[in-house]
């Protein structure tokens, strides 16, 4: 598998435990690259030294083989780039920027650059200095992808889309993703990465805690539910069958029970012996699993999302 | 080459409302600075304290001219009342033998030690020699004659001329000796004229003009006191010579101011009104200057002052002229200000390094700070930078487009100064073309070593703030003092000048702009000039590489 974006043992200390350590990944072609993490956590520092913005204190990062700082520029040939923070240049209008910004490109026809202001419903002659925030965040989806670069590196791109925008939005990127392309994203949704990575990374303090193979999550079979009884007397007797309880409260007779997707139907035929108030499933995600991981690294286990 | 047209065309989007104002208002404001100040004519003051100056100069040459001829006149007269005297009159020639044989005597030493005849200097001190001798040989007969030593030495002297113009006199007939004498008395009136307005610094035609005049006031003097002694029962009486002197002087001043404003062979009315309107000014001030002449002698007489003293601050007294009469530290402060070149201030120090590069500076603090420092500290920056656009010619395009709006703004400023100096007279204008494109390239230096200062700043730092408070504070701060500098820099008048306010112009580069040199036509302006241009040059240098280096937060 050829690795487009590598970085190895990044570090940029800020000092006062600001910045980087030691961050190595790799992200293959094809494949949709995940950043999760806290303000602050380091995504965006990790992100400025993939674009060359910053020059790394240690450790390196290559971009299809080339150094991102010393080989920027010819880097950009194959980028695209959604910045963290909205700040246009001093331009009048969308489309001026747009048109701007396809100049500094190269590019000479603006027809993708229509089809997606038409998807997004932008309105591209609006004043840039008036533009809501949702509004500006098309408007820089459109500059980023309109160039149809190899390799796409969204800082944060749904931040102010409405909810039915974050899902257009997101079918863009599976889109692109089909078509080939090597997408790196960050978000602080877990959701929304886990709908299109393949791969996320959590950072959490400058350094990367895990990386977590969506695909695996997803397929996995074993599931939790959360049962609760009517009276104390059936909550009693099905704690004494043997299901892994993994979380028991007494007070409100509520037990948590894992188990295989095999088991399903031996358990619903235990429970129809019972009687229930509610039973739910409590799915297994990659915000369970980071949490997971969390509470073992971090110590006190503090509730960081 | 490290230049991005789309770059470019996206600064000038970003700026043009920016330049345009500042371009127009400052080519408005010098436009009316030189057209309106122009036809205001603001220097009449300036040439009116000129004048009178200048007449002023003129009338204390009248009162002096006054003074002197009317001395001469009065001198002639006492000296005809001297020879005219009974007992003079039948030993003339015993007495002139006697003075002239110890003049004799020393000349034949003097030619028989150098082998030649004394002239010049040697027999100048032959005869003041031969003169104090003669006073102290004879000082009980002198004593009769009733005749201060520095009169007798005066008569010695007209006599040593008569005999060093006529050495076989024939001294046994005492008319011839008398004739003479008054002759040589014209000659020595004329000679002391000379050698007066020479020891002023007048030139030789000048000191010969009044010779003549003043050998015609003596032989006009003597002539009156003869003909007057040959009346029947005359009396020598001082006054009536003194007041036929006064009437002498006067008149012949008159005639000389008449005659100086008949210009033309055959004068027009007009020109003869005119001449003698100025000939009677200049009577009445001879009269005065004369007048007061007299009053000083009455009032001083008696004094412990000598004679000589007492005449000499007569005379200064009489031909003071107005600006004699204020006093010296005013006199000099008007005089400084009647020189002063009004237009040299306000255009060059005032407009051009002041108020005309305020706007223009405001112009580049701004556009430094948004070309670089304020697109990073935004964060917009990172669209350009994720094209494939190299940093260095993000750095280039910017500083091409900071120089090139700058020179814009200055060519449209320097068109309009030369069409507005073109409109008030050209070259017959207190500044003339040269010297304002000097004045404009002058402005353009020094706001494109500030523009290359800021935009430094602009790439070394990545937020606005520091930016705009280094580079920009800097800036105007140089400009106020320049403002404060103003006021102790010699191009302001004495009288306004607070000397210790001078180092304020040591903290700004605005110094190195010399229009004073560029006014008197000096070339150390030029040095100066590439000392500026060789401060924007480094630091645009400076900043291109500093931003190609540095950490970005996009």
């Amino acid at each position: 598998m050829e690795e487009v974006i590598k970085a190895e043992h990044l570090t940029k200390d800020y000092g006062g435990g600001r910045g980087i350590f030691d961050i190595s990944f790799f992200i293959t072609k094809g494949e949709v690259f995940g950043f999760v993490g806290t303000n602050g956590s380091g995504k965006t520092t990790t992100i400025r030294h993939i674009m060359g913005f910053i020059k790394p204190k240690n450790g390196t990062v290559t971009v299809l083989g080339m150094d991102a700082w010393k080989d920027a520029c010819k880097i950009k040939e194959s980028v695209a780039y959604i910045p963290g923070e909205i700040a246009f240049p001093d331009l009048t209008t969308g489309i001026e920027f747009l048109k701007a910004q396809a100049e500094l490109l190269g590019l000479k026809s603006m027809d993708r650059a229509e089809e997606l202001i038409k998807r997004l419903q932008l309105d591209p002659s609006a004043n840039l200095k008036r533009m809501s925030k949702g509004m500006k965040q098309k408007t820089a989806i459109v500059a980023a992808l309109m160039a149809d670069k190899d390799i796409l590196i969204l800082d944060e791109p749904t931040t102010g889309l409405d909810p039915l925008m974050r899902e257009t939005f997101l079918e863009l990127i599976l889109e692109e993703k089909r078509k080939g392309k090597t997408i790196l994203m960050s978000s602080q949704m877990f959701d929304e990465l886990e709908e299109t990575c393949d791969r996320v990374a959590l950072i959490y303090d400058g350094k990367i805690i895990d990386i977590a193979d969506v695909n695996a999550l997803k397929s996995s079979t074993i599931k939790s539910y959360k049962i609760e009884f009517l009276d104390k007397e059936d909550y009693l007797k099905f704690k004494k069958l043997k299901y892994k309880i993994i979380r028991d409260q007494e007070k409100y007779y509520q037990v948590t029970v894992q188990i295989d997707d095999s088991e399903i139907n031996r358990l619903f035929k235990s429970l129809s012996k019972y009687k229930l108030k509610f039973i739910s499933e409590i799915k297994f995600n990659l915000e369970k699993h980071f949490k997971d991981i969390l509470e073992k690294e971090v110590k006190g286990g503090k509730n960081v999302f | 080459m490290y230049f991005s047209k789309a770059l470019f065309k996206q600064s000038m989007k970003a700026n043009w409302v920016k330049w345009l104002c500042v371009t127009v208002a400052t080519c408005v404001m010098l436009a009316i600075v030189i057209i309106v100040l122009g036809s205001l004519a603001i220097n009449d003051i300036r040439d009116s304290l000129k004048d009178v100056f200048e007449q002023a100069d003129q009338e204390g040459y009248l009162n002096e001219n006054s003074v002197d001829s009317y001395e001469a006149y009065t001198l002639s007269v006492d000296f005809a009342n001297q020879l005219d005297d009974p007992m003079l009159s039948m030993f003339a020639g015993t007495a002139y033998n006697m003075a002239v044989s110890g003049y004799q005597e020393k000349i034949d030493a003097y030619t028989e030690a150098n082998g030649q005849a004394p002239t010049g200097e040697a027999l100048e001190t032959i005869k003041e020699e031969a003169a104090t001798e003669f006073i102290t040989e004879n000082e009980s007969i002198l004593a009769m004659l009733n005749m201060t030593d520095e009169e007798i030495s005066q008569f010695l002297y007209i006599v040593y001329m008569t005999h060093d113009n006529n050495p076989t006199l024939d001294t046994t007939n005492n008319e011839t000796v008398i004739t003479e004498l008054k002759e040589s008395f014209v000659e020595y009136a004329g000679l002391t004229a000379y050698n007066l307005y020479i020891s002023q610094g007048e030139t030789e035609e000048v000191a010969n003009g009044y010779r003549l005049q003043a050998v015609e006031l003596a032989n006009t003097a003597i002539n009156s006191y003869e003909q007057k002694s040959q009346e029947e029962g005359f009396v020598y009486d001082e006054e009536v010579f003194k007041e036929e002197a006064n009437e002498y002087v006067i008149n012949m001043i008159y005639t000389q101011t008449y005659n100086q404003f008949i210009t033309s062979e055959t004068p027009t009315e007009e020109e003869i009104s005119n001449a003698e309107q100025y000939a009677v000014a200049a009577k009445v001030l001879a009269n005065t200057a004369i007048s007061t002449y007299e009053l000083w002698i009455d009032e001083l007489t008696g004094s412990e002052m000598t004679d000589a003293e007492i005449k000499a601050y007569a005379k200064e007294q009489a031909s003071a002229s107005i600006t004699d009469q204020i006093p010296e530290k005013v006199a000099e402060a008007l005089e400084e200000l009647g020189n002063m070149d009004i237009y040299g201030l306000i255009i060059g120090s005032i407009f051009y390094r002041i108020a005309g590069i305020l706007l223009p500076m405001v112009f580049v603090i701004m556009v430094a700070n948004g070309l670089l420092a304020g697109q990073v500290d935004s964060g917009s920056m990172a669209y350009v930078l994720s094209t494939p656009t190299k940093r260095r010619t993000v750095a280039c395009t910017q500083m091409a487009y900071l120089m090139l709006s700058l020179l814009a703004m200055f060519l449209l400023v320097t068109v309009t100064s030369v069409i507005s100096i073109w409109v008030v007279g050209g070259n017959n204008f207190a500044i003339n073309f040269a010297e304002i494109c000097l004045f404009n390239l002058g402005a353009f230096l020094t706001m494109f070593a500030f523009a290359g200062y800021c935009f430094m700043c602009s790439a070394i730092f990545n937020r606005s703030k520091y930016s705009m408070s280094i580079g920009g504070g800097l800036s105007i701060f140089m400009l106020v003092c320049t403002i404060l500098g103003l006021f102790g820099s010699n191009v302001v008048p004495s009288a306004m000048r607070i000397d210790a306010m001078n180092v304020f112009n040591y903290f700004s580069i605005i110094s190195l702009f010399d229009t004073v040199s560029i006014l008197n036509g000096t070339i150390s302006f030029a040095w100066k000039f590439a000392i500026l241009a060789g401060i924007a040059i480094v630091t645009f240098i400076i900043g291109v590489f500093r931003f190609e280096k540095k950490d970005l937060p996009l």
